[in-house]
């Protein structure tokens, strides 16, 4: 009896166990669908230390400095980064990592309330705005401002923060499915307006592959890369967009009146009319589409170069050839946004001016520079952290083809650098509202006033 | 003397729990108040008195009373639910049938996952295991996610959290039942009284002490659901299955609105703290001694 009873408990337990292990680590093989998993690292690639003509300040030697850091993709190859650092200019950083569900501003803001602010913090440049007034340090004067061109973020005529990679955005495809799939050599450069690519996309529905669209239905995506074109494409410019947002924030502008509207809603039409997921629009699985993609179920993918990681993953190589096409809104082939793509100086590392000592805040300014300026910096920031570099003299070229896609298209002036910087609720009221409208529960003129709505609020 | 005794007792035994209950719950409670008739936007050094503005600009958000509704209806659903079940679960398991233990563990086992991680294993479970399920045997119920409509939406909260919640309760029930009175049981057995009769009028009121803290504990958990709310729906489709914490924090640290964000936690406070409070005075004065 006692046996048993025994047996019985270790039973319950064992199970119990295997229950929670098992969930546990459900969650790990990428079923939750989290864009910025840590445990994406990227492939290491060798740097070269031996050349280091970056002069290092010799006073700043034992000061310790903190680091936080948003992008938690790169939270390992910011300490390594960080190591290296310590080694040449023996400045201490500490690399502090948001951990998940804590967004980056509500983080930061707890640090400085509780009297304990990051000497440097990675932030978009909506918290940067937000920040800028009370407590970040002006960095006008420092030497990559130079460098940076116009990637740099002017906040009332000063400079707040410096521009740690290039983002972009657009239409992913895999040319060797598509080249698969049809049977002939694709020129993506050939593709210049909406109807081009409609008409490529038949041309794949009548060779076979009925649906080769992906389109996430996550309010980020929704609300924040699509809709953002808006303000993206009014001249193409940052400063266009931001005459775009206050336009519409004070009523000058009409949401019915404005022709990039309706533009962007044409395209969205047709993703959603060649979209994999059409049936359930709203179930659709952003981890699946990354494997949609390599696995060439798919062709094409709404998306931008973080989505790397996950194509990696799903099995992508870094030598596979992938790309962008432009998010084309119309007809008109001179139009810049059927023939460019939309890329961006995305995240900003902003310094504290407001509780860090004189020698912290010039050990921060001595680690952006030798970020943008020192041979190893520049290396690192390519290829361990495996960003885009937003400064022209980085002569790295990044690894991943979607990077490198993104890499090529500035140098050859194929891409627009105009960042909307928009309420911070844009992404999760619009996201939802365009999230209506991709399930079609609701139609074109009830997404139009909601948006109409949003700005009048606002 | 006595006193003398009495006040050096309090000092040792009270007085630290007291400062750390008066520093981290009543200070913070009562500064948050009076966050509410301020500006303030989290970062700026300067806070002006705003009087009752943020209170004004709650009563106009009018999504954050659509989601205190569906709150209300979640919460009907998961107290129901989880305590009938749970009932009626620990009623079974104390009937003394082989492997009841293993059962006991077993149902508590989902307790034992932490909010996110049960919804994004559900979420999987709902957008592709049951996706699955529909494709292979064209079953309508399972043809669609259930996460990307609003109604099986919000079924798919209840459903999961009834079944994380379910285990602690029984737990609770269960205890309730294995110290109900033997004597009183065969007392009333002998009194002539068997199943709806004896379960009315013998085990229900001395099951009350039990009843009272389970519908508390459910009460008070449902309300503030976040987690799983984060997790599962993330308020999707569309904002439709947002509920009342989420978009208390969703104003606040998302729109950056922290005065109207403060004013409508400090509403939904006190809702909470009157409905908890109305139950435990309730189910109190049915508890009775055997």
């Amino acid at each position: 009896m006692m046996k048993l009873r025994q047996w019985k408990r270790t039973a319950a337990i064992g199970l119990s166990t295997v229950l929670a292990v098992t969930s546990l680590s459900g969650c790990r093989f990428g079923f939750a669908s989290d864009p910025d998993d840590e445990n994406d690292t990227v492939k290491e690639e060798p740097i070269d230390t031996s050349v280091d003509t970056f002069a290092y300040d010799e006073s700043l030697q034992g000061t310790k400095i903190t680091l936080l850091n948003s992008k938690a993709e790169i939270q390992v190859a910011l300490e390594k980064m960080s190591k290296i650092f310590e080694e040449k200019a023996g400045v201490h950083i500490e690399v502090m990592p948001v951990t998940e569900g804590d967004s980056p501003y509500t983080k930061v803001v707890s640090m400085y309330n509780s009297g304990n602010a990051p000497t440097m913090a990675i932030l978009d440049t909506t918290d940067v705005k937000a920040l800028a007034d009370e407590k970040a340090l002006v960095l006008d004067g420092e030497d990559w401002v130079k460098e940076a061109g116009n990637y740099a973020t002017e906040i009332q005529g000063h400079i707040f923060s410096m521009p740690l990679c290039v983002e972009g955005k657009g239409i992913i495809y895999n040319k060797k499915v598509i080249e698969e799939t049809l049977g002939r050599n694709l020129n993506p450069d050939e593709i210049n307006t909406l109807d081009g690519f409609k008409a490529l996309l038949n041309e794949m529905r009548d060779a076979g592959m009925e649906k080769p669209v992906s389109l996430a239905k996550e309010d980020w995506s929704l609300g924040a890369h699509h809709l953002q074109y808006l303000y993206e494409t009014y001249d193409g410019t940052s400063e266009g967009a931001a005459k775009a947002v206050e336009d519409l924030e004070n009523g000058q502008l009409k949401v019915k009146d404005y022709q990039r509207v309706s533009q962007l809603l044409d395209l969205f039409d047709v993703l959603k009319e060649y979209n994999v997921a059409q049936g359930d629009p709203l179930g659709a699985d952003y981890d699946e589409m990354a494997i949609d993609l390599v696995d060439g179920k798919t062709a094409f993918w709404f998306n931008g170069n973080w989505a790397w990681p996950n194509m990696q993953e799903a099995g992508a190589k870094s030598d596979d050839e992938y790309g962008f096409l432009p998010y084309f809104l119309n007809n008109d082939p001179d139009d810049f946004v059927n023939t460019k793509i939309q890329a961006a100086p995305s995240k900003q590392v902003m310094l504290d001016g407001q509780q860090a000592s004189k020698e912290q805040q010039d050990a921060a300014k001595e680690f952006l520079n030798w970020i943008v300026f020192s041979e190893i910096g520049q290396q690192m920031l390519v290829k361990t952290c495996n960003l885009i570099p937003a400064f022209k003299n980085n002569p790295n070229e990044p690894l991943d083809p979607l990077s490198r896609d993104i890499f090529e298209k500035v140098q050859t002036d194929r891409t627009y650098n105009a960042a909307a910087v928009v309420p911070n609720d844009h992404w999760s009221v619009l996201g939802a509202a365009m999230q209506k409208y991709l399930a079609d529960r609701c139609d074109r003129e009830e997404l139009m006033d909601a948006i109409q709505n949003y700005w009048d609020e606002q | 003397m006595n006193t003398k005794r009495k006040g050096k007792d309090f000092c040792i035994f009270a007085l630290p729990g007291l400062f750390c209950f008066l520093a981290v719950v009543i200070v913070p409670f009562l500064y948050g108040v009076y966050l509410t008739l301020t500006d303030w936007n989290g970062v700026s050094s300067v806070k002006n008195f705003v009087g009752l503005k943020n209170f004004a600009a709650m009563a106009k958000d009018a999504q954050f009373w659509s989601s205190l509704v569906l709150t209300f209806k979640y919460v009907i659903a998961v107290v129901v639910l989880v305590n009938v079940l749970a009932f009626l679960i620990a009623y079974l398991l104390t009937r003394g049938f082989k492997g009841q233990n293993f059962f006991r563990a077993g149902f508590f086992t989902p307790n034992l996952i932490g909010g996110i991680v049960l919804g994004y294993i559900w979420q999987f479970v709902f957008s592709r295991v049951f996706v699955s399920i529909g494709e292979a045997t064209d079953w309508n119920l399972f043809e669609i996610s259930w996460l990307s409509k609003p109604n099986t939406a919000f079924a798919a909260m209840v459903l999961v959290t009834v079944w994380q919640l379910s285990g602690y309760m029984i737990l609770i029930y269960v205890a309730g039942f294995t110290g109900l009175d033997t004597e009183v049981m065969e007392a009333a057995s002998i009194d002539g009284a068997s199943g709806w009769k004896k379960m009315k009028n013998i085990i229900l009121p001395l099951m009350m002490p039990s009843i009272t803290i389970c519908l508390f504990l459910t009460l008070s958990r449902a309300f503030m659901v976040y987690d799983v709310n984060l997790s599962l729906t993330g308020g999707a489709p569309y904002g439709s299955t947002e509920m009342a914490a989420m978009h208390v924090y969703e104003k606040a640290f998302t729109s950056r609105q922290f005065g109207t964000g403060q004013a409508e936690a400090i509403v939904l406070f006190l809702i909470v703290a009157c409905i908890s409070g109305i139950q435990v005075y309730i189910t109190k004065k049915k508890e009775v001694a055997a």
